[in-house]
């Protein structure tokens, strides 16, 4: 869900912010294993902190440039404790 | 291998290229050299590795971070190891050798999908714990062969075992796609296959 009032979307978009990024809410138009993990009932986001980068996935000459990959790993520096920082859920011990 | 450290260049960077050229691409890809390159990961950032082999020669990596309050449940960071072939006629440069051009614009297959957010992950999680920060919840870095090929012999069968379950996981990351403008593109759903068959009965 990408409801504010969800805890995982809101610590994920909120450090986003924190952080000016601008997100662009998609439906995925491939499968990848995101599938089987939402199939089992857990909420997942797919995301690579890939901006200003061609699409090239499964093409001819796939790069990434080596800026926009040192920054991807400051944004799971923010995301990743905003995430296990979640307080407890209603449904939680 | 050893890793390399090119002069000038940061850490992140020869991490990431070393791991590019790694050959795990498919139709035989050599996953057994990515099981070592987690082996050294886990040593270094002093974290379990646990692996599951769910079919003979398909094993996945989870490396674990226990959080201060373990009983919550589980933040899931993902990726498979696994590429997609290349027609390396097609290519400005070897696709299995990371080659970095003057813009820093370093060319692998897997540069984009996913093993740039593998490394991302894994640096990400060590300069936390250079930091002294803990997680309050559990943190899972899983390594999974197989997604290229429909996952079938990684995720899609893992999900349904005792294992997994285990685990505890209340969210998850996994990998999204680029964007050429200054957004990023959060995928928060996926489009099913739905297969209809349709009768047709002549007159
Ligand atoms: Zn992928």
């Amino acid at each position: 869900s990408t409801d504010e009032s969800d805890p995982w979307w809101n610590a994920f978009s909120a450090s986003c912010k924190e952080m000016n990024m601008t997100l662009k809410k998609e439906i995925f138009p491939a499968a990848t294993d995101s599938r089987f993990i939402r199939a089992v009932g857990i909420p997942a986001i797919g995301f690579s902190p890939m901006n200003r980068t061609p699409i090239l996935l499964h093409d001819h000459n796939e790069y990434l440039n080596e800026q926009v990959f040192l920054k991807g790993i400051s944004v799971y520096e923010r995301i990743i404790p905003a995430l296990a920082s979640v307080a407890a859920l209603p449904n939680e011990a | 291998g050893g890793q390399s450290f090119p002069e000038g260049e940061d850490p992140s960077v020869s991490l990431f290229r070393d791991y590019l050229r790694l050959r795990t691409v498919h139709p035989e890809p050599d996953y057994d050299a990515a099981l070592r390159f987690l082996d050294r990961i886990a040593e270094e950032l002093e974290l379990p590795l646990k692996k599951i082999e769910v079919f003979p020669g398909r094993v996945i990596s989870i490396m674990t971070w226990e959080g201060t309050n373990p009983t919550l449940k589980s933040i899931l960071l993902n990726s498979h190891t696994d590429v997609v072939p290349v027609y390396q006629e097609h290519w400005k440069y070897d696709a299995f050798s990371a080659f970095k051009d003057a813009e820093g614009n370093i060319y692998a297959r897997g540069s984009q999908d996913m093993k740039c957010v593998t490394i991302q992950y894994i640096q990400a999680v060590r300069r936390l714990k250079a930091r002294g920060w803990k997680p309050t919840r559990t943190l899972h870095l899983m390594f999974v062969p197989d997604e290229e090929v429909g996952g079938y012999k990684g995720m899609e069968t893992f999900v349904k075992q005792p294992e997994f379950h285990k685990l505890n996981i209340g969210f998850a990351l996994d990998e999204g796609l680029a964007n050429p403008t200054d957004a990023f593109t959060v995928f928060y759903g996926e489009r099913n296959p739905w297969w209809i068959t349709v009768h047709c009965p002549g007159s």
